[in-house]
């Protein structure tokens, strides 16, 4: 009964992200980066983190990794700033279909395993208030 | 000459100081789905305790967790503050934003099923074929919950309505559009003009402001409606920090009867930020190489 309630829930709460992201990543191509910041587009639709990650030849190659809006940190105070040039990331992914240098960051930690942004909550968010 | 400028001013800023104020920047972020779950049927509003128990039910399930195997490829939204947990919401005791004891959407009429699947005929196999087979989103055209009616999205649900003498206007956080609705009683657009926010045109009715819709096109449905769609919206601020937006959907070609949906928007601090969705979309050549090294690879 439970799991009937929430995939009612599941179909009735919009769910749709921007575009379509099976169709820009391939799931057969999971990728796990650690390397330095070297840039960070704050912008829409989504936000890119460019990195320069180290691969197991000790090769340094450049990568692209596509997050969310940066709309809703913006709105909560976290800028450009919240991820300064040069810091230590950790990216898990999926890489573009293409096979170009290019992914979707599912989760982005700092190397310390601190995870990267993190909205927190808006006042008025606690269920207890939505009556 | 002077002298009637001066006096048509004078009347203006006097009519605009009756008009009630709706101005602010607004929030439609809710835990109420559009239409009534099967299991709620014929209970069209919760008591105070349900609906916290409901909120607290919906919030609970992270939008990762709401995307189900879409997530796999996807992003984590709280990473990034974007999950209906993250935001502020109005409270509101409605089971379904659509009134009255069914709270559905009326079954499609055959005339709107034959249109929605002669639409699905013509873009299947040709999904990837060029940017403009892309949904009108992905395009950063505009996005899927502008309407006009305006349904809340995934995340930044936020609107910002400003007034002046003769116009509303309306900025939706997402994407970029502003609707520009006249009320100084002028009339429809010609019908041969069609937009895709279609032709507004603002009346007020005591506190109320009543927007009449028609002029749309057929290239944005709303849940299956065609270019004739009759849309009326009402706003009435309840208090400092609420809204009630209703708004009643009439096509007869689409549904046997109009039906009608209510909102509680409540008000979120400023500014409203820009969403700039164009100039950054890389998601949509992205998209596009992956279909053209999908075909090379056959």
């Amino acid at each position: 009964m439970k799991a009937i309630v929430a995939l009612l829930l599941m179909s009735a709460l919009p769910v749709q992200a921007h575009h379509a992201f099976a169709a820009e990543f391939d799931i057969k191509r999971p990728i796990k980066l650690r390397g330095v910041v070297t840039k960070l587009d704050w912008i829409n639709p989504h936000s890119w983190i460019h990195i320069d990650a180290k691969g197991p030849d000790g090769k340094v190659v450049a990568w692209m990794i596509e997050g969310g809006s940066p709309n809703a940190l913006l709105r909560l105070g976290f800028t450009k700033d919240a991820l300064p040039i040069g810091s230590d990331i950790v990216v898990q992914g999926f890489q573009a279909k293409d096979g170009s240098n290019r992914g979707v960051g599912q989760t982005v930690s700092f190397a310390d395993g601190r995870k990267l942004f993190l909205g927190g909550s808006a006042p008025g968010a606690n269920p207890e208030d939505i009556k | 000459m002077a002298r009637g400028i001066g006096v048509l001013i004078g009347l203006s800023a006097a009519a605009f100081c009756q008009t009630p104020n709706l101005e602010g920047i607004w929030t439609n972020a809710t835990v109420v789905p559009l239409e009534r779950p099967a299991n709620l049927k014929g209970k069209e509003f919760y008591t105070p305790e349900e609906a916290g128990e409901n909120a607290k039910k919906v919030l609970g399930i992270t939008s990762w967790e709401r995307l189900g195997s879409q997530a796999d490829v996807h992003y984590n939204m709280s990473q990034y503050g974007l999950d209906l947990s993250q935001v502020k919401i109005a409270s509101t005791l409605r089971t379904s934003m659509i009134v009255g004891p069914d709270g559905r959407i009326p079954p499609l009429t055959s005339e709107a099923q034959k249109r929605a699947a002669d639409r699905a005929a013509a873009n299947r196999g040709h999904q990837f074929d060029s940017y403009e087979n892309r949904p009108l989103q992905e395009r950063c055209l505009i996005y899927s919950t502008e309407g006009p009616p305006m349904m809340p999205g995934a995340y930044n649900s936020n609107l910002q309505i400003i007034q002046s003498p003769g116009y509303v206007a309306i900025l939706q956080e997402m994407i970029h559009s502003a609707r520009i609705i006249p009320t100084d009683a002028s009339p429809h657009l010609a019908a041969n003009i069609r937009q895709w926010f279609g032709d507004s045109r603002g009346h007020w009715e005591g506190d109320t402001l009543v927007v009449d819709t028609t002029n749309f096109t057929d290239k944005n449905p709303f849940h299956g409606s065609s270019k004739d769609l009759h849309l009326i919206e009402k706003f009435r601020r309840l208090d400092a920090h609420t809204m009630l937006y209703e708004f009643t959907a009439d096509d007869p070609s689409t549904w046997a009867r109009p039906w009608t949906a209510q909102m509680t928007w409540t008000t979120v601090e400023g500014p409203l930020f820009e969403f700039a969705c164009h100039e950054g979309n890389l998601g949509l050549p992205n998209t596009l190489s992956g279909a053209r090294a999908a075909e090379r690879a056959k």
